[in-house]
């Protein structure tokens, strides 16, 4: 079943890690040369016993008074594009290409879905965009992770927490994660 | 093959005493018939304790994995995975350790799957499962053909299966397990191995599937026929061609494709002279694989033509909107068919 192949398998092997390592260095440099966006976000705290410990990412922003939903739910998987305010990350519009998304205002095109929903904010019901740009999480250790979680749990009576995923959105349009910043506090992505 | 050396020992014993071998013959032919491949004791100690140990380094890495630098929790992963593939490498000298080459291969190809997925956590690299489960299921293929390993063969063919189905397969329109089952097919024939011969059998049926399933709207029943037709055709051709155990495989397993996709055409909305022609075919074919299975003696050819038999008139049954009393006895029925027809195969089969 098996031949005289010690080579070759260590070629392979070889090849195999060169591939995983290229794929790192490569994200690194798109994250690097890629256009910062801050994007608002609701954030909680679940703890995967099997990925480590993770902030959930849920980039929920309300629309302003009066403004109605888009007129459909855009799912990710569709490969459309959402344009967005590079200054505040606020959603402006969607399309099924770059173009047609900036058609309708905004500076920067990402890759993404949305979906409405009409939510209760302070007695007041308001319609409410939630973004898929493909990140949903960051992973941090145990010691960010719990800082994380106690700046969440510092307001309560329903205060919501300024909370805000950086990413970087690249030539290609993919929106690849930076960092999160909760209450003003910036924690970036880094090799260590 | 001990078993088998064993009953050899016993026959002859019968054979001389009944004067039908002589005597001197005995220990010829007991000599020519090699001894099973034995583990001993220590051995399987070997292996417990590796294993123990292997479990204890996870635990403990596991233990402390928040505490590790991320570069250096990488650099952990690519260190397991080339320390696997490297000791393949070095098994696989001489040509002294094959199963041990095997197994090492496959558990590389397996460590690089988890890898991707680490590397996605550590780094934050956001991806499409389908997409990382494809790429991992490559990679254990070109571990598999590196070494002519069959478990890392059947580590792919198992990754791209679930690749298929991962993420978006009602929105994704890309299909790969029916290009890679006909190489597992052919490296199964090649490499005479069995797994991977079960293995590439089985993502054929999923492959055809999976491209059924896409072009659906199109195609309705016609779709599953032709797929069928494809799996007898491919059925037939491989008892005609060789009576090797992969090819006998290749055959067991495209019967009961067949018959499955046979039998899932007909559940769309047939209606008159279709729907009976569908039902008396798939009675027919039931039947056939009945016969065919009793004749070539192969129980699990037999076991096909039950189950598909007992799903045509369970169809059938269904058609008719009989009352739930006459379904009941007719099911009874049918199961007490495929109870005495098992204990008759397991009959045969000890004779």
């Amino acid at each position: 079943m098996i031949g005289h192949f010690p080579l070759r398998i260590a070629a392979a092997g070889l090849l195999l890690t060169a591939m995983l390592v290229a794929l790192v260095v490569t994200e690194d440099r798109a994250r690097a040369a890629g256009r910062e966006v801050a994007l608002p976000m609701e954030a909680f705290d679940p703890r995967d016993l099997l990925t480590g410990h993770y902030v959930a990412l849920q980039m929920t922003q309300r629309l302003a008074p009066g403004r109605p939903c888009p007129t459909r739910t855009q799912p990710f998987d569709d490969g459309g594009w959402l344009a967005l305010r590079a200054a505040d990350g606020g959603f402006v519009g969607q399309g099924d290409t770059r173009e047609a998304a900036l058609a309708s205002g905004g500076d920067l095109a990402v890759r993404g879905g949305v979906l409405c929903t009409r939510m209760m904010v302070a007695n007041v019901e308001t319609n409410a965009v939630t973004l898929d740009v493909g990140v949903d999480r960051f992973h941090a250790d145990q010691a960010e992770a719990e800082a994380m979680e106690k700046v969440l749990r510092a307001r309560g009576g329903g205060q919501a927490v300024p909370a805000f995923a950086v990413v970087s959105v690249g030539e290609d349009g993919r929106a690849r994660l930076k960092g999160v910043i909760l209450d003003g506090k910036r924690t970036d992505l880094t090799w260590w | 093959m001990a078993g088998y050396k064993a009953r050899l020992q016993r026959d002859l014993d019968r054979w001389i005493a009944d004067g039908l071998v002589p005597a001197e013959n005995r220990a010829p032919i007991l000599a020519s018939v090699a001894d099973g491949r034995r583990v001993d004791a220590s051995v399987a100690l070997g292996v417990v304790g590796a294993l123990l140990l292997g479990i204890a380094a996870i635990a403990f890495v596991a233990a402390n994995w928040d505490e590790i630098p991320r570069l250096a929790r990488f650099g952990l992963i690519l260190g397991v995975f080339l320390g696997v593939t490297g000791a393949a490498a070095w098994t696989s000298r001489g040509d002294a350790r094959p199963i041990l080459t095997n197994t090492l291969l496959m558990v590389a190809g397996l460590i690089y799957a988890a890898a991707i997925g680490l590397t996605g956590q550590i780094f934050d690299i956001a991806g499409d499962p389908q997409r990382a489960l494809r790429g991992a299921g490559l990679a254990a293929g070109l571990l598999a053909i590196a070494g002519r390993s069959s478990g890392a063969g059947v580590v792919a063919l198992v990754l791209l299966g679930f690749g298929e189905f991962a993420g978006r397969f009602d929105g994704g329109n890309t299909r790969w397990l029916i290009f890679a089952a006909p190489v597992g097919l052919g490296m199964a024939w090649l490499w005479n191995s069995r797994p991977l011969a079960h293995a590439a059998s089985l993502a054929l049926i999923a492959g055809l599937l999976a491209v059924i399933a896409l072009y659906e709207k199109n195609w309705g029943m016609a779709g599953f026929l032709v797929g069928g037709a494809l799996l007898a055709v491919l059925a037939g051709a491989a008892r005609q061609v060789s009576d090797r155990r992969t090819a006998v495989i290749f055959m067991l397993w495209f019967v009961w494709g067949a018959l499955l996709l046979f039998g899932v055409s007909g559940l769309d909305d047939l209606k008159g002279g279709l729907l009976v022609a569908h039902r008396a075919a798939w009675l027919v074919l039931a039947g056939g694989a009945i016969a065919l299975g009793m004749h070539d003696r192969q129980s699990m050819l037999t076991a096909a033509g039950v189950v598909a038999m007992i799903a045509a008139v369970c169809a059938i049954l269904f058609d008719l909107g009989l009352g739930l009393m006459t379904a009941a006895g007719l099911f009874a029925a049918c199961a007490l068919i495929a109870l005495v027809a098992g204990f008759a195969i397991r009959g045969r089969a000890k004779a």
